[in-house]
């Protein structure tokens, strides 16, 4: 469902993701883990199109949500004026081209109408907006991000029915079965400013689920919870996982992540150095960076 | 010089008519200067270049002109160059609304950076456009945190309409000079003025008092 290919980001010279692909299934729960800095949140953040990939592409559902990377088509490559030019003077085969090409980074913003139009096919055929994708993917956020001066109900159904037009009467039957299922139905008419952590975290997770998504986007949803409040969050999205809704988790809890996950990801210096389920991952980790990280944090 | 409250007294509903002239260029002034600051403060937060450009050139001109000259040129002078004439009450509103404006976006666009990056992220996450974004989502909780300027700049406004007085429109404070001129008292008139402008204050320092603690509530709950 989510299929993210060759990723790059960087913040002027930082280079937070270096190259990273990963694919996550229909109803796949998948656990992002990583040292600090790893690029686990931008990648998370990158697939709700709050960053603009610097390089690569990202798909859900078969079609594309970002720019067309042109390095990720070998047809466009060969339509640029770079590679016409470097073709014409010769000595290299053309993977060879391709690949300096590549490695280099040789295209530049203006390749030719051949080239331009290529890649305005490939969007044109594939393209989904970034409101599409958002009512498709929903987001909870560490720091929780509810709005304060609207009540929890409010909170709930402002984006069903603003943005997916739903009529206030349904939005609201949902809402209070979701609050009841996150168990805060009786918070339904206060305001965000009166409750703990872990309650605010509850209700943004149902605001979340509110827009009926396809898949759900954890960006460290327990790391500014103080500590009692984490169980009843992760026990609300253990739940969650249960339902068979696509799940992403950016999580230091690894515990949770070993029982809830389907995979684990674990991400080091912007790439994704292991891929593999909890029971391999946490008792045979193959690579040596994340043995030491299992190190520090088990 | 003794002095002799009781001449005022035939002058009151006089000064009622003024009370009435001054309210209503204040509330029409600052219901423009609202309407006028919202587009002006989202163009100053905005990326595009022009717009910004143009934002910050408007506040500048109306900070760095006295209000006086700029209600002068609205009354005297543009009528000249335009051919398009003003009543004193236009001429005199457009000037307040416009210089009020230009400093109620300035504390605006600060109220509107002060908001933390994460509204912004969670209402875009939810798919919600920008304009519905900035209306139900960035602006409500920005002018909340700018309310207590908003009040002082009203009250500012309320006080700079005396200047309508010198293009002729009879406001309280023109009143009273129309009483110095046909009484030769001075003091009384301006100490009954005083007054009135002194009660009006104190009740929108209360009121702005009273809706602050009452926009807060979401805070404390």
């Amino acid at each position: 469902m989510i299929e993210v290919k060759n990723l790059y980001k960087s913040f002027g010279s930082l280079q937070v993701l270096r190259g990273l692909s990963l694919n996550v299934e229909d109803g796949q729960v998948v656990s992002v883990i990583g040292p600090s800095g790893s690029g686990k949140s931008t990648l998370l953040r990158s697939i709700n199109l709050l960053e603009q990939p610097t390089y690569g592409e990202i798909w859900l559902d078969g079609k594309l949500i970002t720019p067309p990377d042109p390095y990720l088509h070998f047809d466009v490559i060969r339509a640029s004026n770079t590679y016409k030019k470097l073709k014409a003077a010769g000595g290299k085969s053309d993977e060879e081209l391709i690949a300096d090409i590549k490695k280099n980074d040789l295209l530049k913003k203006h390749e030719g109408s051949e080239y331009a139009a290529m890649l305005k096919d490939i969007t044109g055929k594939n393209f989904q907006s970034t409101n599409e994708v958002r009512e498709k993917v929903g987001m909870v956020f560490q720091h929780f991000n509810l709005f304060p001066h609207m009540t929890v109900l409010d909170n709930m159904i402002y984006a069903p029915t603003t943005v997916k037009k739903i009529p206030k009467d349904q939005a609201i039957e949902r809402a209070k079965q979701l609050l009841d299922s996150v168990g805060m139905l009786e918070k339904i008419d206060v305001y965000p400013g009166t409750l703990s952590g872990g309650q605010k975290q509850r209700v943004a997770i149902a605001r979340a689920l509110c827009m009926e998504p396809e898949a759900v986007l954890f960006d460290e949803p327990t790391s500014a919870l103080d500590p009692e409040m984490v169980k009843e969050v992760l026990d609300v999205i253990k739940k969650l996982a249960t339902t068979g809704i696509t799940m992403v988790l950016v999580t230091h809890e690894m515990g949770f992540a070993r029982e809830v996950s389907d995979r684990i990801c674990f991400l080091d210096q912007g790439i994704l150095i292991e891929d593999a389920p909890p029971e391999v991952f946490f008792s045979t980790p193959k690579s040596e960076r994340a043995r030491i990280f299992l190190d520090k944090v088990l | 010089m003794k002095l002799d409250f009781s001449v005022i007294v035939g002058y009151l509903p006089m000064f009622g008519n003024g009370l009435l002239v001054t309210l209503e260029v204040t509330f029409c002034s600052l219901f423009f200067a609202l309407l006028l600051s919202i587009p002006l403060s989202l163009c100053k937060i905005s990326n595009i270049k022009p717009l910004q450009a143009f934002a910050t050139f408007y506040t500048s001109i109306f900070r760095g002109v006295p209000i006086l000259v700029q209600v002068f040129m609205m009354y005297f002078g543009i009528p000249l160059v335009t051919g398009l004439r003003f009543t004193a009450f236009a001429a005199g509103t457009i000037v307040f609304a416009m210089n009020s404006a230009a400093y109620i976006s300035e504390s605006m666009r600060g109220g509107i950076l002060a908001i933390d990056r994460g509204q912004y992220e969670a209402a875009m996450a939810l798919g919600v456009h920008y304009p519905a974004m900035m209306k139900d989502i960035i602006l409500p909780q920005a002018i909340k945190s700018v309310l207590p300027s908003l009040i002082n700049e009203f009250i500012g406004l309320l006080k700079n309409t005396t200047l309508i007085a010198s293009i002729g429109l009879v406001d309280i404070l023109r009143v009273g000079q129309l009483i110095q001129g046909a009484t030769y008292r001075a003091f009384e008139p301006f100490f009954v003025i005083s007054l009135f402008y002194y009660v009006l204050v104190m009740c929108l320092s209360y009121l702005g008092k009273v809706l602050e603690r009452r926009v807060n509530k979401s805070d404390r709950g």
